[in-house]
This record gives C-alpha cells, sequence and structure tokens, in this order.
C-alpha cells in the first residue's frame, strides 16, 4: 500500500493543488490560489522525475507506472502551467478566478489517469473526471456562446461516455476482469473484443477529438475562453491518445485494431485539414488542425508491439504538440481571434511574428523544429509497422497542412498602415507563455537527444 | 575548433543573428555586414578548396553525435561532387549580396533570410547525414518561400504559395525514402557514408525507395513534367532570388540524383535508366521548345534552365547505364561541370535581366531595341552570357555539355537527338539578343544608365570565371575527377 501511494505522489500533488486552489478561492484569495497552483504544479512535475525508468503498475495493476504515463506527467504539468498562466492574464479579476486553477488541475489529474490506465474502470474514471471539469471550463465566462458551446460539449459526452460504458461490460463480460493485462483473454471472442474495441475508440475518441466524434471541438473552442481551447486542445487529448496506446498494447492483433485505427487517422488527419482550411476564425482554424494533428497521433498507435519507435514517437510529439500548440494559441490571445486581427502582426511585432510562424511550421513539420522529429519518428513507427500506405497519406496531409497554416502566415505579412495594430495589449504573462513555448519548439527540434536519450527503450 | 567545413557552414548563419541582434542598425551597415559575412564565406569556400578532396571517399570530415537514440550524427564532409558546388554557392551569394545592397525595404529581414539560405545551401551539399541533409534541404524552402513572399513581384504571394506547396509536396516523398533506408540499414543509421558503401536496400524493396527519390529530385531540378512550379516561382521571385533560386537550389536536385539515387540504389537505378535518360532528353528538348515560345526574357531564361538541367540528368542517367567505368567518369564529370556552368551563367544572366527591369519596369522583348547602342557594357554582358548559355566554345556550358554528349554517344547513341537543344536554344539567344540590343535605339530609353560600380562587381566574377571556365576546365574538372574516376557500384 505505501509503496503503490508512493508511486502516484505526482498525482496526489495534482489533486491537493486543486483542493488547495478551491479553499484559497473560497477564502477569497485568487492572488493565492494562483501562487498555490503554480508551485503545486511545479512540485508535481519535480516529483515526477525520479519515477524516470520506473517499469511498474500499482494497485493490482490498475495504474500503470510506465514510459507512458511518467512522460504524461512530464509534459502534461508543465503545459498545465503553462495554461494556467494564459488563463491569469485573460480571466484574471474575474468571479472564482481560482476554480478555474482548481479545474484545470483536476482535468489534467484526469488526463494523468487516462495516460496510466491499466484498468477498464480506470479509464470510464478518468474519462468522465476531465470531461466534468471541461464543461465547467467551457462554460466559465457564462455568456450565451459559451454556454451553448458547453451544452453541446456536454451532450456530447454524455452519449459517448454512456456507448463506451455499455461496450467497456462486454470486455467484462469476456474477461472476467476489468484489467487490461487480461484482454489478451479475448483471443477466442473476436465479435466481443470488437465490441469493446468500438466502444472504446468512441469513449476516447471524442475525448482526443478523433473524426467522425469531433463535433463538438470547434464549437466548444470557439465559444470557451482562448485560454482555455488552447488546454483542452492539448492536455484531455494526449490523455485520451496515451490511454488508447495503453488498451491497445494488450488487445489482440487478431481484433483488427491496426487496421481500424489507421482509417481513423486517414479520416481525421484528412478531415481535420480540409475543414480547416474553409476557416476564417483563427482558434477555430486551430481547433480543426488540433483534430488533424490527433490524427498523427495515431500513427504511433497502430506501430503498438509492432516498432520500438512506436511509444518514443508519441512522447516526442505529444511534447512538441503541447508546445507549439500552446504558443500559437497564445500568440492568438495577443492578437484577437480573426484572421484579419493578424494582418500586419509579422511587421509591426517582428519577434512574435516570428515565434508564430516557427509554431505554424511546426505544426507542419518543417526541420528542424520540435514537430518535425516528432513527425518524423511517428512516420518511422508506422512504416516499421507495415503501414507504408498510412504513412505516406500522412505525408499528403502534410502539404495539404501548409496551406492551412500559410493561411495564417500571409496575412501576418501584408502591409497595413492601420495603427490600430500597432499598439496590442501588453500581456507579459502570455508572452512568458509563448517565448517558453518558442524555445522549446525550437530546442526539442535540435536537441531532440535530451529527450529521446532520456526514453528507457533505446532503439540500437 | 570546429573544422574549416563547419565554421564555413555556420558562418552566414552567426552573421543571420549578428544582424538580427542589431535591429536599430541603418540598412547600409546590414548590407555591410551581409556583404562581409560572405566575403568571409567565399573564403572558407577557396581554403577548402585549396585542401582538395581524395580519392577513397569524402574528405575535410568532421562528425560528433546529434542525436545517438536514432543514429543520427552531425556529420559533414566534402567529395569531388559536392565541393564545386559549395564554392559556386558561396560565390553566388556573395555577388548577390552585391547585387542587393540597394533593398531598402525590410533590408534587415531581407539579409537574414539570405544569410539563412547561405547556410542552408552550404549545409545541403556538405551534409552526410541524411537528417542533416533533409533540415537543410527543407530550411532552404522556408527562406525562399520567404524571400519571393516579401521582395517579389505583382502576384508573389500566389507564387511563393505555389512554389512552397509544390516543392514541400516534392521533398516530403525522400523523408519516406530515407527513412527506408533508415529501416533497412543494419545497424539503423542515418550516415550517408555508409549508405553508399553498402545500399541498405536493394532488390525489389530499392525501387520505390528510387521511384520516392526521384519524385523529390525531378520536381527540385526541375525535370519536365514537374516544373510547371519553375516559371511561376522565378518571375515573381525578386532577381537576387531568381539567381539564388537557379544558381544554387536547382542544384539541389541533380546534387541528390547523384549523391542519393545513384550512389545509394545503384542498381534499382540502373535497371530504371532507359526511363531516367528519356525523362532527362524529354525534359530538354521541352525545356528549349518552351524557351523558344517565351517573350518575357526572366521566364525565357527560367525554361533554358529546364533544357540546362536536363543535360544533367541525361548525364547522370548515361553514367548508370555505362558499363565502362571510363565513360562513367566522363558523363559524371560533365553532369557535375554542368551544375557549376549552369549557376554562373544563368545567375549572371537572372542579374541582367533583374537590371534590366530596374531600369526599363519590364521585361518584355519586344519593348527594347538598340540598347547595345546605349548600354553598351550591361548589352555586350548579356551578349557574352547569352553566348555561354547556349553553350558556344570557349565558354563554361561547352566542356560540361561536350562531355556529357559525348559519353552519350558511346552508350546510348539515339539519346544525342538531345544535341538538337542546342541549335534551337542557340536560335532562341539570337532572337533575344537581336530584339532587345541590336538594331536602332528607342527615343523611350535613350537616358537608360549603364551598369554602375555595384553591378560591375556583382557582374564581373561571373563573367571572368564563364571565360575561364571555358577555356581552362582543368582546375575545376581534378578535383570533380578524382572522386568520379573512383566511384564503385
Amino acid at each position: 500500500m505505501a509503496r503503490d501511494l508512493a508511486f502516484l505522489i505526482p498525482e496526489i500533488m495534482v489533486l491537493l493543488t486543486a483542493i488547495l486552489a478551491l479553499a484559497a478561492e473560497m477564502l477569497r484569495l485568487p492572488r493565492t490560489a494562483l501562487m498555490v497552483t503554480l508551485a503545486g504544479l511545479l512540485l508535481a512535475t519535480g516529483l515526477s522525475m525520479p519515477l524516470l525508468g520506473a517499469h511498474t503498475s500499482v494497485f493490482s495493476g490498475t495504474f500503470r507506472i510506465d514510459t507512458l504515463s511518467i512522460w504524461a506527467k512530464l509534459i502534461l504539468l508543465p503545459a498545465t502551467l503553462l495554461s494556467v498562466l494564459l488563463a491569469r492574464a485573460e480571466l484574471g479579476g474575474s468571479d472564482r478566478e481560482g476554480t478555474v486553477y482548481s479545474l484545470l488541475c483536476l482535468v489534467t489529474l484526469g488526463a494523468l489517469l487516462l495516460a496510466g490506465a491499466g484498468d477498464t474502470m480506470l479509464l470510464v474514471l478518468g474519462v468522465l473526471l476531465s470531461g466534468l471539469g471541461s464543461f465547467a471550463l467551457v462554460a466559465y465566462p457564462r455568456n450565451d456562446s459559451a454556454t451553448e458551446a458547453a451544452m453541446k460539449f456536454f451532450v456530447f459526452a454524455s452519449v459517448t461516455g454512456g456507448v463506451m460504458i455499455f461496450g467497456l461490460s462486454y470486455w467484462f463480460g469476456g474477461t472476467g476482469s476489468t484489467l487490461l493485462s487480461d484482454l489478451a483473454r479475448l483471443d477466442t471472442a473476436p465479435v466481443v473484443a470488437a465490441v469493446g474495441l468500438v466502444a472504446v475508440i468512441v469513449g476516447l475518441g471524442y475525448k482526443a477529438s478523433l473524426v467522425p466524434f469531433h463535433f463538438w471541438a470547434p464549437d466548444a473552442y470557439e465559444g470557451a475562453p482562448v485560454s482555455i481551447a488552447a488546454y483542452l486542445s492539448v492536455a484531455p487529448k494526449i490523455g485520451a491518445i496515451l490511454a488508447l496506446a495503453q488498451v491497445v498494447r494488450d488487445l489482440p492483433v487478431a481484433t483488427g485494431w491496426p487496421m481500424v485505427v489507421a482509417l481513423i487517422a486517414v479520416l481525421t488527419m484528412t478531415y481535420g485539414y480540409l475543414a480547416a482550411l474553409a476557416q476564417d476564425n483563427v482558434v477555430r482554424l486551430l481547433a480543426y488542425s488540433s483534430i488533424a494533428q490527433a490524427g498523427y497521433f495515431l500513427l504511433g498507435i497502430v506501430a503498438v508491439g509492432a516498432s520500438p519507435l512506436a511509444f518514443e514517437s508519441m512522447i516526442v510529439f505529444a511534447a512538441a504538440y503541447a508546445a507549439m500548440n500552446l504558443g500559437a494559441f497564445a500568440v492568438v490571445m495577443c492578437t484577437g481571434r480573426t484572421l484579419a486581427a493578424l494582418s500586419g502582426i509579422g511587421r509591426s511585432h517582428p519577434v512574435m511574428g516570428v515565434a508564430m510562424v516557427v509554431f505554424l511550421l511546426s505544426l507542419v513539420g518543417i526541420p528542424p523544429l520540435a514537430g518535425f522529429v516528432g513527425k518524423f519518428l511517428l512516420f518511422g513507427a508506422s512504416i516499421d509497422a507495415g503501414f507504408i500506405w498510412l504513412t505516406v497519406i500522412a505525408i499528403i496531409n502534410s502539404v495539404l497542412s501548409l496551406a492551412v497554416y500559410l493561411r495564417v502566415v500571409v496575412p501576418m505579412y501584408q502591409r497595413r498602415d492601420d495603427a490600430r495594430v500597432k499598439d496590442l495589449a501588453p500581456m507579459p504573462l502570455v508572452k512568458l507563455v509563448w517565448v517558453n513555448a518558442f524555445v522549446f519548439t525550437l530546442g526539442v527540434g535540435l536537441a531532440a537527444q535530451v529527450l529521446l536519450g532520456q526514453l528507457d527503450r533505446p532503439l540500437q | 575548433m570546429p573544422s574549416l567545413v563547419s565554421i564555413t557552414l555556420f558562418l552566414p548563419l552567426l552573421g543571420a543573428l549578428l544582424v538580427m541582434a542589431l535591429r536599430k542598425a541603418p540598412a547600409q551597415v546590414v548590407h555591410s555586414i551581409g556583404i562581409v559575412v560572405s566575403g568571409l564565406t567565399l573564403t572558407g569556400a577557396v581554403l577548402m578548396w585549396s585542401r582538395g578532396v581524395n580519392e577513397t571517399g569524402f574528405a575535410q570530415l568532421e562528425q560528433f553525435d546529434w542525436m545517438p537514440a536514432i543514429g543520427a550524427a552531425y556529420r559533414v564532409g566534402v567529395d569531388g561532387i559536392s565541393l564545386p558546388l559549395v564554392l559556386l554557392s558561396a560565390l553566388l551569394f556573395f555577388v548577390t549580396f552585391i547585387y542587393s545592397a540597394k533593398v531598402r525595404e525590410r533590408s534587415h529581414a531581407y539579409v537574414v533570410l539570405l544569410l539563412l539560405l547561405e547556410t542552408a545551401a552550404i549545409g545541403t551539399f556538405t551534409a552526410l547525414d541524411a537528417i542533416l541533409f533533409y533540415v537543410f534541404f527543407e530550411v532552404s524552402l522556408v527562406s525562399m518561400y520567404f524571400m519571393i513572399a516579401g521582395w517579389g513581384h505583382e502576384d508573389r504571394q500566389r507564387a511563393a504559395l505555389m512554389f512552397f506547396l509544390y516543392t514541400l509536396l516534392g521533398s516530403l516523398p525522400l523523408l519516406l525514402a530515407i527513412l527506408g533506408l533508415y529501416l533497412g540499414s543494419d545497424p539503423h543509421t542515418f550516415d550517408m557514408r555508409v549508405w553508399i558503401d553498402k545500399p541498405p536496400l536493394t532488390g525489389t524493396a530499392a525501387m520505390p525507395a528510387l521511384v520516392a527519390m526521384l519524385f523529390t529530385f525531378a520536381v527540385k531540378t526541375p525535370v519536365f513534367p514537374f516544373h510547371t512550379w519553375l516559371p511561376a516561382a522565378h518571375v515573381q521571385a525578386p532577381a537576387a532570388g531568381s539567381v539564388i533560386l537557379a544558381g544554387v537550389m536547382l542544384k539541389f536536385g541533380t546534387y541528390g540524383l547523384i549523391r542519393f539515387a545513384l550512389q545509394m540504389t545503384p542498381g534499382a537505378f540502373r535497371d530504371a535508366g532507359i526511363a531516367i535518360l528519356v525523362l532527362g532528353v524529354v525534359s530538354a528538348l521541352y525545356g528549349a521548345f518552351a524557351a523558344l515560345a517565351q517573350s518575357d526574357l526572366k521566364r525565357l531564361i527560367a525554361y533554358t534552365s529546364v533544357n540546362h538541367m536536363g543535360y544533367i540528368i541525361v548525364g547522370v542517367a548515361i553514367a548508370a547505364l555505362a558499363l565502362d567505368p571510363a565513360i562513367r567518369a566522363t558523363a559524371l564529370d560533365g553532369s557535375v561541370l554542368q551544375m557549376v556552368s549552369h549557376g554562373l551563367v544563368t545567375g549572371a544572366l537572372f542579374f541582367l535581366v533583374g537590371m534590366l527591369q530596374d531600369r526599363a519596369r519590364t521585361r518584355e522583348m519586344d519593348r527594347f531595341g538598340g540598347l547595345l547602342k546605349v548600354t553598351p557594357l550591361l548589352g555586350w554582358s548579356f551578349v557574352l552570357a547569352a553566348f555561354a548559355s547556349l553553350g558556344l566554345p570557349g565558354l563554361a556550358h561547352f566542356p560540361a555539355e561536350f562531355q556529357i554528349f559525348l559519353a552519350t554517344l558511346r552508350v546510348e547513341p539515339v539519346a544525342d537527338v538531345v544535341i538538337l537543344g542546342i541549335v534551337i536554344t542557340a536560335g532562341l539567344y539570337l532572337k533575344a539578343i537581336s530584339r532587345v540590343f541590336l538594331g536602332e535605339p528607342r527615343e523611350q530609353w535613350a537616358g537608360m544608365a549603364d551598369l554602375n560600380v555595384r553591378e560591375v562587381l556583382a557582374l564581373g566574377p561571373l563573367l571572368i570565371l564563364i571565360i575561364a571556365l571555358g577555356i581552362a576546365p582543368a582546375w575545376v574538372l581534378d578535383i570533380i575527377h578524382q572522386t568520379t574516376a573512383a566511384l564503385r557500384f
């Protein structure tokens, strides 16, 4: 028991942080809530470090302490920290400010549970925990668009969550256990295995905004505060993707899951970018882009068990994705949500302009940026697993993505005499976020070894 | 202490960082930095040249770990194929900086991009690690996109977008091929020398990799029918951008064709040799005919590039098909020399058209006439460069094309029909010269100024080298031949 709890110290730390932030808010001390949250997240990140290299599970195999779950902490906790800074810049001073920090921590906790799930019930718990917090965060501004967005989000989540629990009951019936590690027993019951697989893909697919379970995402992102949209596009999504990896690790290949996942990957990437091409609202554009990016993650999933690159590529891409996506949203917070608001930004604010270009090109996967390293490894993993056709489609989509992101870049460098653009309100916290994301996006590209060297599964 | 290659490679990048740091500096200072830095880079390239290459593979090597977990490392070095291209790039960037000293519009960003492009270009030619190669290859795309989009002509946004999309689509198959070669090598590595010494993919696995690489390099070179981005990009790019695009970046395609396609999948390349040869012949002839139909001088020169690059494809295909090592060496000698000649000649021609456009605001041949009398220096320079471009003996293209045709005659005599291209280019250049420079001067252009000092300084080195290379190509060929004579595949 004590041993098991020791492995969960970071998660416990996050939970404590959420409670303390809430307590501070109840005492009407929002600033204290902020400080507690930042300190708690930093501490939890630090406490995750010693776990590196561990490979075990706790509480009778229900929660896994492995490469995926440890790296999920090392990626999501700093990402949450940056999101808290963004939220402070956007929502600071409003009513119930401290609850935002508390909810962010709880949603992150849900995502972390997902990333280490070793049991179907933990999957359900993670989806619900991160879901409930997310609805509240989206609805936070209490205006019509936010309420509508949260309502859509909630209805969608309820239905998919219900389907997931229903399907998981088949797995329980088939194996007599809720543990994922017992899924191998389904070898002889392909129908039961398939029903459960569909259910898991519905439940986690909604969370990761995979097509065709993505409908909520653009509306929710658009209605929510930008900082919350930025956060939702990173933390719950990465948690859900890693949960899917945990599931397919133990699922017999005979169920045909690699092909199902590959087809969803194709749909997700292609639809995401095609829809993004038609957007004029940068937040919606980034929402569709984040849908498409989720499809790239799946290239790593199809290689689980077939290529040693699978986990490595997903983790590197998750880190890269978190940095570049948060960075891009942070810049949008500074400028405004429409493409028109971005026009001329590159000329009037050269440094921020360069940073935005770097984020967007990294999302395309142009070297030597972080996104390139991640996608390169993902491509390698899926080729290694024999999915050459999938890699070819992913590559064609990368070209499509360039057209999407250049739609943002082009107006940034248009001439504009309008003086309005020149004086954006200075937002030091947001600047801190995009500067950090910028350094990371460049740094991971050039020094990927720092990350790769830590991953416990050497290639050679 | 980093090696000479690394210093030469990263000097421009350091220069770019310096310019970024000096945000308040006036335009003259920024341009001076550009000229000095590219001058130092050229000095570095000349020193590299003086150290030479060796027959056993790559010379002036430097290597240290970069991403050991996946077998990628920082590996640079040169051989007889890459060294002339490094020198060519350094020279072209240097004269481009001299030519561009007049740019006043956002000169900081302009110089930064050009310097970044210079590092990318030299890096592409010196990288001996596939990841490193790909990084430089793509960075050059991004820099060129912003060059065209930021300083191009009327329809620049569209042209820049098309350039970026087209060439990204072109370069991604190379990534697939690189991954294939990586997964095929044992132990897994991205070391290009290992891939060359012991091709990781053989038999049927090699053909898809070759096709992917051919696609990439055919778009980059460009080869008919993948050339459609080229005229659009050239017409809209600023003159300096055109010079770099044609003089340096098109060479990425043919260099990659030799370095990757020919050297890393030699068996498959030989099997596909005839198809590649046909592609080269068609491309060379198509380029010549298409150029004949142009009235815009810049488009005309852009299409002659398709023609000249076609000869290189022919040369490489012949090298793959040849059984006799001596003939193979001759074909490759000609191909590599052709890359250098094309860089010098087309660079000079694009400068000259840029200078004409600066003065007249048009590039339409029919709107000029008799300029030889008004601007003799500009006129005679154009005549010299045009004669070089059509392959006149004694000028740069002749020794290169002669060797390619000679080797072709020994291996696939039928393919020598490509010589027809020379006749057509001769015709079209004579037409262009007579329309623009001969006849009676039009009143409209009576006040046109001749070349100024800056322009002479930019053009002079190129014209001198065009003559030097035509009369005495041996000083370059010796370096090239050391490597091509020793190639085994």
